[in-house]
């Protein structure tokens, strides 16, 4: 019977290397100081970029808006002439659909006005729910948030 | 607000001027010549608009504004087609809300030719923004006229109405000039 003695685990020649077991501390890069000293370049730096950029800005605005304001007076003049017109189509729809009601008067409640103290050919104003009155609902959709794109 | 019969309205034919049929860009690319060439009539309608608050007080000023905007752009069509479809072209497809920072280089083009062909030069970026001294012919409206009551809120002394100070005063730097 034959005596065979297994390989046994042994420790490579020279020995196993040292065990780390001392905490590795990482290499300090940012140090408190140089840490508030970057913050407050950064927001030095940002401020001084936004401000530039907020200059930039208000003069592309102002240009803009320079633009808008040197053509007020064509849409004012339109528009003043459209919702005129648009004040007299109104009235005349109101008489028409109202012509067999007895007692009615246009522009009133049954002879009540709207307003005691302004006067009878005195301009108020005409709001968007007047002008739109005798359209079909869709058409007031159509225009209710139409944005102005001047 | 609905209106009576005793509201006097013009007629239609009173109204029924020809318009200036153009687009906002149209508007936009010759914002500022417009208003150089059409400036008086404007200043004259938009006073009127202003002090009398009555568009229906302003109809001939507001058809002199539009008789001249037609005028302008017939002119500009004549003579500038080419510079001002460029130039319209490039407000268009540059930005979203025909800024004219981007179009610099067109801009300047169609300012020559406008100077070259309708002797209107382009006035500096904010010149319409700077308030306006006009001297109209129209009579100076009467200042309204308010009921006085005894028992009203004593307001503020006059002193302290020197002293106050608007919203607007004193812009912060970092106030970007948008509008809204």
């Amino acid at each position: 019977m034959s005596t065979v003695t297994p390989p046994q685990d042994l420790p490579p020649p020279g020995g196993f290397g040292k065990v780390q077991y001392e905490k590795v501390p990482h290499k300090v890069v940012f140090n408190g100081n140089r840490l508030s000293v970057a913050i407050i370049a950064s927001y030095v730096v940002g401020s001084v970029a936004y401000y530039f950029s907020c200059q930039r800005m208000k003069k592309i605005y102002l240009e803009k808006r320079s633009g808008r304001i040197a053509v007020q007076p064509f849409l004012l003049a339109e528009r003043d002439r459209q919702v005129l017109k648009q004040m007299r189509k109104n009235r005349d729809a109101e008489e028409n659909l109202m012509k067999d009601v007895p007692g009615w008067e246009v522009g009133t409640l049954y002879g009540t006005p709207v307003y005691n103290t302004v006067g009878e050919n005195e301009w108020i104003g005409y709001d968007y729910d007047s002008y739109y009155a005798h359209t079909s609902p869709a058409d007031r959709l159509e225009y209710q948030d139409a944005f102005l794109y001047l | 607000m609905v209106v009576t019969k005793q509201f006097q309205l013009p007629t239609e034919e009173e109204l029924t001027v020809p318009e200036l049929n153009v687009t906002a860009a149209a508007y936009a690319t010759g914002a500022f010549h417009l208003g150089k060439y059409c400036e008086e009539p404007c200043k004259e309608f938009m006073l009127c608009r202003d002090e009398l608050n009555d568009p229906r007080k302003c109809l001939a000023e507001g058809k002199q504004v539009t008789a001249c905007g037609i005028e302008f752009f017939k002119k500009v069509k004549k003579s500038c087609l080419a510079e001002f479809t460029q130039y319209q072209k490039c407000l268009i497809s540059s930005s979203a809300d025909y800024q004219y920072a981007p179009c610099r280089k067109t801009q300047n083009v169609f300012d020559e030719c406008v100077k070259a062909h309708l002797g209107v030069e382009r006035p500096r970026p904010y010149y319409y923004c700077e308030p306006k001294i006009h001297d109209s012919k129209r009579p100076k409206p009467p200042p309204a006229t308010y009921p006085k009551y005894d028992d009203a809120t004593p307001g503020l002394p006059a002193e302290k109405l020197k002293d106050a100070k608007t919203t607007y005063e004193g812009q912060g730097i970092f106030d970007g000039g948008r509008p809204y």
